[in-house]
């Protein structure tokens, strides 16, 4: 869908009432666009957490996303270093054309800096800011701090907590602490997604797989472990598994006869958490394949 | 393996559990009569490409087409590579291509030729062979209506053996309820019901199934969908264009035939019909067809005809109807129906439904709008309510598919003064995954096997009833045709259809 405008403010040190203001400004200056003021149609919204070397990733993601997703993106930015507790806020209004309507469709991103101990309390500074009585979709990039104030936090407003193990370094430790939350979000994990195409492959061998005892996987290690988790779970059986490090998977051998590529393209970083921003509800058999994953 | 090996083998593998799998068709061969033809060029190839876009054809799939138009398969794979260039909503991609072009093969023939239909066996048994099609057809039949029952009866009799057989019929059906009762006899004598696709593709339309979810899925509307809050509902299916090229069809059918039978009615039959249990075939079916049977024989004095004379659409002249090429000059051919129309039952009672179709009226648009009753008592000055209308929910079907609900709002400022507003919801701005063909839609639903959206047996019986009662009233009367000028609302009896119960219709 073709970009039609952005609109944007910025602030320093500012205060939410600001960010209201702002964004409600925002909102009036498209009233008297010559086409009409812009629809909004909101469906969610997408609060992300970003530490400082996931910051080029995330906007490459963003961007990929804002004309799929049409809603209000927060992300944050956390700077715990002490040098001054302050927000500072962008607000980006981005105005997609619709095809064949002479409307424009908006969709907005609020960029927040949260330094110092401004970014020990995040969800007091997000609750205000949230879409009333739509779902809150929670994108954690990098591992998690299991149990500390944010997380804790983030995951009390949030519905669905999105997350990528792929980016985890403490594998296959970090999925028991990750099993946890289980109760409290429903979670997916893109690295999951990513094993979609292959696990259809897989199913396709039933009932010949059901007898498996080992599992190779060429491919990143969370996608592995998340495999063998699954095929653990699902047959009831113990199942030796051998890692080999990838980009992407690009091989998987089961009791030493590989196994057929999946056909088609595998989707982009934009197209998976898409595709995890319509999903509601508990996914229990990524559940159990996180379980045994460990094991 | 047979269809219910497989369904027993998949209920018993642990691991699709969960893995959201759309189901994916049985292998099978999509044999398109017509090959030649306007929609198979503009409509079905484009949609097969789409739908192979996404993978959501067979694995083992092929398309034969037949025609008379003398064609080597590889013509016809060029022809229809550049149909897909031109009017698929997707790029086309090489890989895309070439998997479904290898599967394309072209038959050469007049229907009634015996050895046509030796070559086409031929042909269908070297792709089981070839492409593990399993002896599983599609038969479409794309053809001019005329053609549709030998067709029925030449495949009738060289049923496969193997495989499962599903048969395609496009609109019009008949031409009034005796030639649908004969053409549905010929067919069903080798043809079950759940083997027959009678296509209407308003019901392919993302927009008209939304109908459905906004009815059904939302709590809100259905306690006030009835006579108690609804004043009236307007039904309009507008089209800017004139005939195009389709004079000899036009003459023939008229706007009752073309648009007011099959899709006006199927629109209004999911407007009014009740819950279904669940969302299969025979009970979506089932409610509609009760709507059917309800409707009251609109009397003369609740229909309106007519034909559009000279006028200007978009700003250029355009000519009137009886002067378009091949048509009679003194046709008495309806390119305009208007009417009133009752559903009589708990729900409808004395509730009008208006309804209107037509040729070169101002813009391109299909519209489902409740009028609901009036706040009964509004608090305000009457001045200060005068911009104020009762609410109207607006079901946009094309273009700008969406919903709107007009409601009253105060004027920002001093006093109390009240305007209508609208509250729009654009598909296209929610959901931005570009909107599917309804052909997509309704093409993977026959290969699936899934009737929900196609039309029953009974469903076109008694839309014809319908249609006949009306078209018996027509032939005792010879109204003053022309009697509206292109780029107008139909009429002037149009308007006093509704002006005598002071309703009008809506404009934009
Ligand atoms: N076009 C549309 O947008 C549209 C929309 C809704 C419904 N429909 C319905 O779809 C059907 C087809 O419409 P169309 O517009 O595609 O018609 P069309 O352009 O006239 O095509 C008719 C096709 O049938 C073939 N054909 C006719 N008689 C034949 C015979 N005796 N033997 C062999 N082939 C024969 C023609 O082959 P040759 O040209 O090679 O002779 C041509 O391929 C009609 O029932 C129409 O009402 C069409």
């Amino acid at each position: 869908m073709p970009l039609a405008h952005v609109d944007r403010w910025q602030g320093r040190n500012v205060r939410l009432a600001d960010v209201g203001r702002a964004l409600a400004q925002l909102r009036d200056r498209d009233v008297h666009d010559e086409d009409g003021p812009d629809l909004r149609t909101s469906v969610l919204t997408h609060l992300v957490w970003v530490p400082e070397r996931w910051r080029a990733a995330v906007e490459e993601v963003l961007k990929g996303l804002d004309e799929r997703h049409p809603s209000r993106a927060i992300v944050l930015y956390p700077h715990p270093e002490p040098e001054r507790d302050a927000i500072d806020v962008e607000i980006a209004v981005e105005s997609y054309r619709l095809k064949g309507v002479c409307r424009h469709v908006s969709a907005e991103v609020i960029r927040i800096d949260l330094h110092g101990r401004r970014a020990e309390a995040p969800a007091s500074i997000v609750s205000p800011l949230l879409m009333h009585d739509l779902p809150v979709f929670l994108r954690w990039r990098g591992q998690p701090p299991f149990g500390e104030g944010p997380l804790e936090q983030l995951i009390g407003i949030a519905d669905r907590l999105v997350v990528d193990s792929t980016e985890w370094d403490d594998l296959p430790a970090a999925y028991p602490r990750l099993a946890n939350l289980f109760d409290r979000v429903a979670v997916s994990d893109i690295a999951w997604s990513r094993t979609q195409r292959w696990r259809r492959v897989l199913a396709g061998l039933w009932p010949g797989i059901a007898e498996l005892s080992e599992l190779r996987v060429r491919g990143p290690r969370a996608t592995g472990l998340l495999l063998g988790g699954w095929l653990r779970g699902r047959l009831g059986r113990d199942i030796s598994l051998a890692l080999e490090p990838d980009e992407t998977i690009t091989a998987i051998v089961v009791d030493g006869i590989p196994v057929q590529q999946p056909p088609g393209e595998p989707k982009t970083p934009s197209d998976l958490l898409s595709d995890e921003l319509e999903i509601y509800g508990r996914d229990r058999i990524y559940e159990e394949a996180v379980r045994a994953a460990a094991l | 393996m047979a269809e219910t090996d497989q369904a027993v083998v998949e209920a018993e593998n642990p691991l699709l559990e969960g893995l959201r799998l759309r189901r994916r068709p049985d292998p099978c061969a999509l044999v398109i009569f017509g090959a030649s033809g306007d929609l198979t060029t503009r409509k079905l190839f484009p949609a097969i490409y789409s739908l192979a876009v996404r993978r959501l054809l067979p694995e083992r799939f092929a398309i034969v087409g037949i025609a008379r138009t003398e064609e080597s398969d590889e013509d016809f794979r060029q022809r229809m590579r550049e149909a897909v260039e031109e009017h698929s909503r997707d790029e086309l991609r090489e890989d895309v291509w070439q998997e479904l072009a290898a599967g394309m093969r072209y038959v050469t023939s007049e229907f009634d030729d015996p050895g046509g239909w030796e070559r086409l066996t031929r042909a269908l048994n070297a792709l089981d062979a070839e492409r593990g099609t399993n002896g599983n057809r599609v038969y479409y039949l794309a053809v001019p209506p005329g053609a549709i029952a030998n067709l029925a009866d030449e495949l009738g009799k060289r049923r496969e053996t193997e495989g499962w057989t599903r048969l395609v019929v496009e609109k019009p059906f008949g031409r009034d309820r005796a030639s649908a009762t004969d053409l549905n006899e010929r067919i069903h004598c080798h043809f079950s019901e759940r083997e027959i696709f009678r296509i209407d593709h308003y019901l392919g339309k993302e927009t008209v199934q939304n109908m459905l979810a906004l009815r059904f899925a939302n709590g809100i509307f259905e306690p006030i969908w009835n006579r108690q809050f609804v004043d009236h509902v307007q039904i309009t299916v507008a089209e800017s264009i004139g005939i195009e090229d389709r004079a000899e069809f036009y003459e023939q059918a008229g706007a009752i035939r073309d648009i007011f039978q099959n899709h006006l009615l199927q629109l209004l039959a999911l407007t009014a019909m009740e819950p279904p249990i669940d969302f299969t075939a025979d009970s979506v079916r089932n409610e509609k067809v009760k709507v059917l049977r309800s409707m009251q024989t609109p009397g003369p004095s609740t229909v309106v005809r007519g034909q559009y004379g000279r006028g200007f659409v978009e700003g250029e002249e355009v000519a009137g109807y009886r002067e378009e090429p091949r048509v009679a000059p003194d046709s008495m051919t309806e390119t305009f129906v208007a009417a009133e129309l009752y559903v009589d039952n708990w729900r409808w009672a004395d509730t009008p439904f208006y309804v209107r179709v037509g040729k070169r009226l101002p813009r391109r648009e299909t519209t489902i709008a409740i009028h609901f009753k009036r706040a009964p008592h509004p608090p305000f000055e009457e001045l200060a309510a005068e911009g104020l209308r009762p609410n109207v929910l607006i079901v946009q079907v094309q273009p700008d598919e969406g919903v709107s609900l007009a409601i009253g709002a105060k004027v920002p400022g001093q006093g109390m003064t009240i305007r209508t507003v609208h509250m729009d919801f654009l598909y296209g701005g929610a959901f931005r995954t570009g909107l599917p063909e309804a052909y997509e839609r309704l093409i993977l639903d026959t290969l699936l096997g899934d009737a929900t959206l196609f039309t029953r047996a009974d469903e076109v019986d008694e839309q014809w009833a319908l249609v006949d009662a009306i078209v018996a009233a027509w032939q005792r009367d010879r109204p003053g045709f022309p009697n509206y000028d292109a780029g107008t609302w139909g009429p002037p009896s149009a308007e006093e259809l509704l002006a005598r119960a002071g309703r009008a219709w809506r404009r934009n």
